[in-house]
């Protein structure tokens, strides 16, 4: 699974598409993969409960299970909900767009994702090790010390190069005239608080990066491995 | 590449201020990483209310 990735890609995607974007629904479609399933992935104490995922690989990424989050089918689903349903094609599509970036991206670790679901087949290029299923810290720790915490810093670096899609300006004439939620929730907050609202997602990518890269490495001595496939210290999830 | 002008800088130091007190916290207390919520709204605290509770102030 990717980290901050999800974060950071849906600036990026802003910034270089043709169509009009909704930013809003282009983070909630990068982030909606994950969204129901992260959770029972790492498990959760409930009272004396311990709710976790037997295979938390499978339930994520597999079926059964949910991985059909994960494919390009789930995108286009939502994506017709929103355009047929609810009555915004531009919510529908950019929905669709963050989630096809979020099932691509993580098609970059060793359990990979169903792009073509109902086909069950698992697309990985396998760069870096899945470790969901040892639970958030170690995923943390291991994700930090391969490739995918490399990947994650590419588009950091990326969004410091392009950085006039965080200034005001790009959000006052770019993401706040393509969608009418901007303009509405203006109504009940001033501009700058809205501003400050769409860096959120870039300042939560950039920063926990940092954040967890200190953790792995400073506080707790994981050693890096940029191997392919990496680290290899941990037991890397396979399809 | 363009760069940032005054004005620019000095919001990309704020940021940069309120991006090293949330990873120290992060640092020390990693649970507070895990939600995008908690730091859209650290960061509306940091980056917005203080500010302008500051710029009333002064």
């Amino acid at each position: 699974m990717s980290w901050a990735a999800h974060d950071l890609e849906p600036y990026a995607i802003q910034k270089h598409s043709r169509l009009k974007i909704a930013f809003v629904p282009l983070l909630l479609g990068s982030y909606a993969p994950d969204l129901f399933t992260k959770w029972y992935v790492y498990g959760i104490h409930v009272g004396g409960w311990k709710l976790k995922a037997s295979d938390p690989a499978q339930f994520h990424r597999g079926w059964p299970g949910l991985g059909f989050t994960h494919s390009f089918l789930y995108g286009a689903v939502v994506c017709l909900i929103f355009w047929k349903v609810l009555g915004s094609k531009n919510w529908g599509v950019s929905f669709m767009i963050g989630e096809w970036a979020h099932a691509l991206t993580d098609a970059g670790d060793t359990v990979g994702t169903m792009l073509l679901f109902p086909w069950t087949q698992h697309f990985t290029v396998g760069a870096w090790a899945y470790a969901g299923q040892t639970g958030r810290f170690m995923d943390a720790a291991a994700y930090f010390s391969g490739l995918g915490g490399m990947w994650d810093l590419v588009w950091i670096v990326y969004g410091f190069f392009s950085w006039q899609v965080l200034t005001r300006s790009y959000f006052e004439q770019r993401v706040y005239t393509a969608d009418g939620l901007w303009p509405l929730a203006n109504k009940a907050v001033p501009v700058a608080a809205l501003l400050v609202l769409y860096r959120a997602a870039f300042f939560y990518g950039t920063s926990r990066w940092i954040a967890w890269t200190i953790w792995a490495h400073v506080v707790h001595h994981y050693p890096y491995d940029l191997s392919w496939g990496g680290p290899h210290w941990v037991h890397a999830a396979n399809p | 590449m363009k760069r940032p002008d005054r004005r620019q800088l000095i919001t990309l130091l704020g940021y940069a201020g309120a991006a090293a007190v949330y990873v120290a916290i992060g640092v020390l207390v990693p649970d507070f990483l895990l939600s995008v919520f908690v730091a859209a709204a650290f960061l509306l605290l940091a980056a917005w209310v203080v500010p302008m509770i500051v710029r009333r102030i002064v």
